[in-house]
C-alpha cells in the first residue's frame, strides 16, 4: 500500500445506506447573494465540499488566454496568505487531503472531500486558501511554469488524442468565448504577471459569483459557520457573459495537424442548439447513447469500427461537453450554457484513416436519415435507466450532480431522467435526431503524419480500400466496405487546413497553416 | 484478523464456510465470508447496506507476469480481450445486448499478476442473471480463429493510443533495460513486434485459457446489496461443473543484478525531461518487513509533502513532479524513483539529489512523528478508498491477488504498525545499491 496525498478519505463505513437525503437549498435570490446548496446526510463520516465560482476560462480577458486557470489554480496549489503551499501539503498529509480544481468554460468548482475526524483542522485551511490566498511570486512562477509547459511541450507532444479534442474547440468557437485553449497559449501565459492574478480574483472571486455545496455528514451548525466566512468577500457579481451564436460551419471543414506519429487521432463535431435546459435533451441523449456511447458496448461507432473491423481502441460520440469522471461516468461540474455535439475515434493505423473519416461520417449521416430502429430505441433506453443509477454514489457526486441540475433549472437531474426516459417513445428521439443533429457542416481535426496526402485523399474522393489480418472477414463487412470506401465526401481545398503540429497553442487562435 | 473454517468432509458442495466480523483493531470495516466450492472456486462475499448497487468481481490470477514464453508477451491483456467474444448459448451480440439492457459500468484490466472482470449493476434482482452469465463465459467462451484475427489488431489500436505519451515509452524502457528473465520485462501490453503477431496465435489462446482460465486460479469477490446465501446457491449451480486446471507454470526467477545499467530513450518532439531510477526490490508480503518498510519510505522521502519534493518542485522549481512507486507484486518488482524535469540540463541533478536522499536515509532513521504522519495517510487514504461498493471490491481485488486471501489487506496494516525506523533503515541499505540500479532518461528533439 501506498501512501497517498491526493485523495481525501472515508473511514470505511456503509452508513450511504438508508440516509435521509435531504436537500436544502438555503441561497437567496439576487444576482449578488452567495448561495449555498447543501446535502446533509447525518451519520455519514465524510464530508464533500464543491465551493462553486461561476466564472471559468471563458472570462479570460482578450489577449490573456489561461489567467483563468493560472489565477485558480494558484488558489488551488498556491498557498495563503498565512500558510505557504509547503505548509499547507504538510498539514494536509496527515489527513489524506486535498483541494482538487475542476475547470471548464463557465464556471470552475475547488473540491475536497474529507473525514469528519478532520473537518475543522482541514476547514481552517481551505478556507485561508479561497479567502485570504498568498499570491507569493514563487508559487505564480511555478504555476505558470507548469501551464507553459502543457501548452508548449505536452499538448502537442505528449498527448494526441488530448490535442485533438483541444483543436477541434478552437475550430467550434473561432471568435467565441468558449474559443480559447483553456490553458492558453505561448505568448498569453508568457505574458501573465502575478498582478493579473490578483486583479481576476479580486474581480470575480466575489460573493454573487460564488455557491457553497456541502454535503454529507457535516455538524449541524457548519453551513452557517462556512456561509458567515464567505459573506466577508467583497459584494458584488460578474454579469452573465453574453455568448453569442456559436459560428456555423459549412460543409467539411478540416485541421490537420502535421506530426511524425503512427496513428492518426480525429475528433469532429458542430455546436447544438440543446442543452439539458432543453425538454428534447432526454430524447436526443438516447440517440447519442445509442451513437456513441463513451467507453461502452452498446456504441455503434465502437460495434462498428472496432469489434467488426478492429480499427483501433474506441470510437465515442458526445451530445454535449463530456468529461469522465469515475469509473468512466461523466464528471459533474462542466455545465455550459452552448454546447457541441462531437465524436472522438482513437488513433487508428495511419494507413486506414481515409477509410475510418469516411465510414464515420456516413454513420453520422445514416443516424441522421434513419434515426433509431424500435428495438435500439428501447433497448439504449433501458440502458440509460439502469446505467444513471450508478452516476452519484459518492458524496461528491451527488452533489455535484445537484448543483449542475441547478445550473440547468431542475431540482435533481437524474431524477427527473429517471421520470423522463420511461415516457419517451422512438418517434421523440428520431424527431430529437433530425431537429439538432447532421452530417453535412462538420469540423474536423486531425493529427496525423503526411497531412497532403490526406488532403489529396480527401479532395479527389479517392478510393479507400483497407486490408485486414483476417482474410475470412464476414461478407457484411465486406460487402459493406465496398461502399464506404469510395462513399463520397464533399471536401474543398480550401477546406482543408495543413498545420505543423508545433505552431499549435504559439498565440491564439488556430494558425494559418498551408 | 481474517480466520479461515478447516475444509468440510469431501462431497458438501460448499467446502469452507467462515463469516468473519471485523474486529475494531482490522482496517477492512466490512464483515465478509469466504467459500469455496470444491472445484477451487473461492468466493469473498461482503454484503453491503449500500442500496441496490452490487459490484461483481471475477479475479484471474494471471497475468504479464505469466507470459514466460518467448513472443507470448502482452497475452494475458489479449485474453481479456477474447474473454468478452461470448459463447454459443450467449454469442457475443446477445452478451453485448445483456450488459446493455443491465446499465452495467463494466470492462476488464489486466496488470502484472492478475487479470480482472467487473460488472457493477444496480438492482438486487439482477443478480441471478449476471451470475448465470459471468459463469457462462468463464466456463463455455467460445470464439474461432477469425474472431482472434479481428481482435488482435485493436490491441495494436490501443498501444497507438499511449504511443504519444513520453512517461509510457520510459516505463517500456525501464522494464526492460532492469530485468533479464523474469516476466516484468514487458509491460501488459507487451512489444509492439509481439502485439503485431497476435492474430496468428490461436491455438495458444486456447493452451492460455485451459492453463490459467480454471476455478483453481480465479476467486469472486462480490460486495454490495444481495443475499449471500442466494448468491452462492447461484455460484454453486453455475460454477459447480467448472474443471480444475492444475496447472503449475513457473516463472523464471530474476538473478541478482551485479552492475549499474543506464539506458536514453530520444523522443522525437517536443517534451519535458524525465528521469526514472529503479532498484530491483522485494516481492510484496504481508508478514516480512522489507516490502512494508519501503512502502513508508516512500511516503516519507517522496511524498509531495516531503522536504526533498518541496524543495525540487517549489523551491528550486527544477522539477514538474518527483515520486516514487513501489508496486505491490508477486514475485521481485521495481521500486521506481521517477521525475518529470524542466530542463534537460538539470536531468543529473536531479538524479543525483535523489540517490544523495536515498544515502540519508541508510545513515539516519526517520522520525517517529514522519512515520505517525504517514500511517495516518494511509488509514484516511484507505478508507477513502472503500467509500463506494465498487471501491470496496476494487480495492480488496487487489490484494486478494496478491495471497489469494482477503485478510492480507488486515495482516498488512498490521504490520505497517509493527514497522520501525530501524526497519526501514535496513531495508533501504538492502536495496538502494548502485549495482542493483537501473537509471533511464527521455529528451526531446531527437538523439542524444
Amino acid at each position: 500500500m501506498k501512501a497517498r496525498s491526493t485523495k481525501t478519505a472515508w473511514l470505511g463505513s456503509a452508513i450511504l445506506a438508508g440516509t435521509a437525503f435531504l436537500a436544502a437549498c438555503a441561497g437567496s435570490s439576487g444576482p449578488d447573494r452567495l448561495t449555498t446548496e447543501l446535502l446533509p446526510v447525518p451519520g455519514n463520516p465524510l464530508v464533500a465540499f464543491r465551493i462553486l465560482t461561476k466564472i471559468g476560462t471563458a472570462e479570460d480577458p482578450t489577449g490573456k488566454d489561461g489567467l483563468c486557470r493560472l489565477a485558480w489554480n494558484l488558489l488551488a496549489e498556491g498557498g495563503s496568505r498565512l500558510r505557504t503551499a509547503e505548509d499547507i501539503s504538510r498539514a494536509f498529509f496527515p489527513m489524506a487531503a486535498s483541494v482538487s480544481l475542476s475547470l471548464d468554460k463557465e464556471t470552475a468548482v475547488f473540491s475536497a472531500t474529507i473525514h469528519r475526524d478532520n473537518l475543522a483542522a482541514f476547514y481552517a485551511i481551505f478556507k485561508e486558501m479561497l479567502l485570504d490566498p498568498g499570491f507569493r511570486e514563487e508559487d505564480f512562477n511555478r504555476l505558470k511554469a507548469a501551464q507553459l509547459a502543457f501548452v508548449e511541450k505536452t499538448l502537442t507532444g505528449n498527448m494526441d488524442e488530448q490535442f485533438g479534442k483541444e483543436i477541434l474547440s478552437l475550430m467550434l468557437y473561432e471568435g467565441h468565448p468558449f474559443g480559447r485553449t483553456d490553458a492558453g497559449t505561448v505568448e498569453t501565459v508568457g505574458g501573465l504577471t502575478l498582478d493579473d492574478a490578483k486583479a481576476f480574483y479580486r474581480e470575480h472571486f466575489v460573493r454573487g459569483n460564488i455557491t457553497i455545496g456541502l454535503a454529507g455528514g457535516y455538524p449541524e451548525e457548519f453551513p452557517e459557520e462556512v456561509r458567515r466566512d464567505f459573506e466577508k468577500l467583497p459584494e458584488g457579481f460578474t454579469p452573465r457573459l453574453a455568448l453569442p451564436p456559436a459560428p456555423t460551419p459549412k460543409g467539411l471543414q478540416f485541421v490537420l495537424a502535421e506530426k511524425d506519429t503512427p496513428g492518426t487521432a480525429v475528433s469532429m463535431g458542430f455546436p447544438v442548439s440543446i442543452t439539458k435546459s432543453d425538454k428534447d435533451f432526454f430524447a436526443l441523449w438516447v440517440a447519442g447513447a445509442h451513437f456513441g456511447e463513451h467507453r461502452q458496448h452498446v456504441s455503434l461507432l465502437f460495434q462498428k469500427i472496432r469489434e467488426e473491423r478492429g480499427q483501433n481502441y474506441g470510437d465515442y460520440a458526445y451530445i454535449e461537453h463530456f468529461v469522465e469522471g469515475r469509473d468512466k461516468f461523466p464528471a459533474p461540474g462542466h455545465a455550459r450554457r452552448q454546447q457541441y455535439f462531437s465524436i472522438w475515434i482513437r488513433p487508428l493505423p495511419n494507413s486506414n484513416r481515409h477509410f475510418v473519416i469516411r465510414q464515420t461520417l456516413r454513420e453520422l449521416k445514416r443516424l441522421v436519415d434513419e434515426g433509431l430502429s424500435e428495438e435500439r430505441f428501447e433497448l439504449v433506453r433501458t440502458y440509460l435507466l439502469n446505467y444513471t443509477k450508478l452516476y452519484a454514489q459518492t458524496l461528491d457526486e451527488r452533489l455535484g450532480w445537484r448543483m449542475d441540475s441547478r445550473f440547468y433549472g431542475y431540482e435533481d437531474f437524474l431524477a427527473e431522467a429517471a421520470r423522463i426516459l420511461p415516457r419517451l417513445t422512438r418517434n421523440d428521439v428520431n424527431a430529437a435526431v433530425k431537429k439538432y443533429l447532421q452530417a453535412s457542416d462538420i469540423r474536423i481535426a486531425v493529427i496525423t503524419p503526411d497531412a497532403g496526402q490526406l488532403r489529396d485523399d480527401l479532395v479527389s474522393n479517392k478510393p479507400s480500400p483497407i486490408r485486414y489480418a483476417n482474410p475470412n472477414m464476414p461478407s457484411g463487412v465486406i460487402n459493406e466496405d465496398t461502399v464506404i470506401q469510395i462513399y463520397s465526401l464533399d471536401v474543398r481545398p480550401e477546406n482543408v487546413r495543413i498545420v505543423p503540429a508545433g505552431e499549435f497553442f504559439r498565440r491564439p487562435g488556430i494558425p494559418a497553416g498551408r | 484478523m481474517i480466520r479461515f473454517t478447516a475444509k468440510l468432509p469431501a462431497g458438501c458442495l460448499i467446502l469452507a464456510l467462515a463469516v468473519t466480523l471485523a474486529p475494531a483493531s482490522d482496517i477492512f470495516p466490512y464483515p465478509f465470508h469466504i467459500d469455496q466450492l470444491d472445484n477451487g472456486l473461492k468466493i469473498v462475499s461482503i454484503p453491503l447496506e449500500n442500496p441496490d448497487i452490487i459490484a461483481y468481481y471475477t479475479i484471474v490470477r494471471s497475468g504479464s507476469r505469466n507470459e514466460i514464453e518467448p513472443g507470448k508477451s502482452g497475452f494475458a491483456h489479449f485474453f481479456e480481450h477474447m474473454m468478452f467474444k461470448g459463447t454459443k448459448q450467449v454469442p457475443r451480440p446477445a452478451y453485448d445486448d445483456y450488459l446493455t439492457r443491465l446499465g452495467a459500468g463494466t470492462n476488464g484490466y489486466t496488470t502484472d499478476d492478475y487479470t480482472c472482470y467487473f460488472v457493477v449493476f444496480a438492482g438486487r434482482d439482477n443478480l441471478e442473471e449476471v451470475v448465470r452469465t459471468e459463469a457462462d463465459r468463464f466456463l463455455n467462451l467460445y470464439y474461432d480463429e477469425e474472431m482472434i484475427k479481428t481482435e488482435a489488431p485493436v490491441i495494436e489500436g490501443e498501444y497507438l493510443a499511449s504511443v504519444s505519451n513520453p512517461g509510457r515509452r520510459l516505463n517500456e524502457l525501464l522494464r526492460d533495460t532492469a530485468f533479464e528473465a523474469h516476466s516484468y520485462k514487458h509491460t501488459t501490453l507487451g512489444y509492439l513486434r509481439d502485439i503485431q503477431d497476435m492474430p496468428n496465435q490461436y491455438a495458444y489462446s486456447q493452451l492460455y485459457k485451459k492453463r490459467f482460465y480454471a476455478p483453481d486460479n480465479t476467486l469472486l469477490l462480490v460486495a454490495g446489496d444481495f443475499d449471500h446465501a442466494r448468491l452462492m446457491e447461484l455460484v454453486q449451480a453455475n460454477y459447480g461443473a467448472w474443471e480444475k486446471s492444475n496447472d503449475e507454470l513457473v516463472t523464471p526467477v530474476e538473478p541478482p543484478q551485479k552492475a549499474p545499467k543506464r539506458a536514453h530513450l530520444p523522443w522525437p518532439g517536443p517534451t519535458l525531461a524525465r528521469l526514472a531510477v529503479g532498484f530491483h526490490g522485494p516481492a510484496f508480503s504481508d508478514a516480512v518487513s522489507d516490502k512494508a518498510a519501503l512502502d513508508l519510505l516512500a511516503a516519507v522521502a517522496f511524498d509531495s509533502s516531503s522536504p526533498l519534493v518541496q524543495r525540487l518542485v517549489r523551491v528550486e522549481q527544477k522539477c514538474l513532479s518527483l515520486n516514487a512507486r513501489f508496486g505491490d507484486n508477486r514475485d521481485p518488482g521495481l521500486l521506481v524513483f521517477s521525475s518529470v524535469v524542466k530542463n534537460d540540463a538539470d536531468l543529473a541533478y536531479v538524479e543525483t539529489e535523489i540517490l544523495r536522499e536515498l544515502e540519508q536515509l541508510k545513515k539516519e532513521p526517520v522520525s517517529a512523528e514522519d512515520l505517525a504522519r504517514i500511517k495516518s495517510n494511509m488509514k484516511y487514504s484507505l478508507a477513502d478508498a472503500l467509500g463506494t461498493t465498487d471501491g470496496v471490491a476494487g480495492t480488496l481485488a487487489f490484494y486478494i491477488n496478491l495471497t489469494g486471501d482477503p485478510g492480507t489487506l488486515n495482516r498488512l496494516f498490521a504490520l505497517y504498525d509493527r514497522i520501525t525506523p530501524e526497519d526501514i533503515q535496513a531495508a533501504a541499505a538492502k536495496f538502494f545499491r548502485p549495482e542493483n540500479s537501473t537509471t533511464v532518461t527521455l529528451t526531446g528533439g531527437g538523439a542524444r
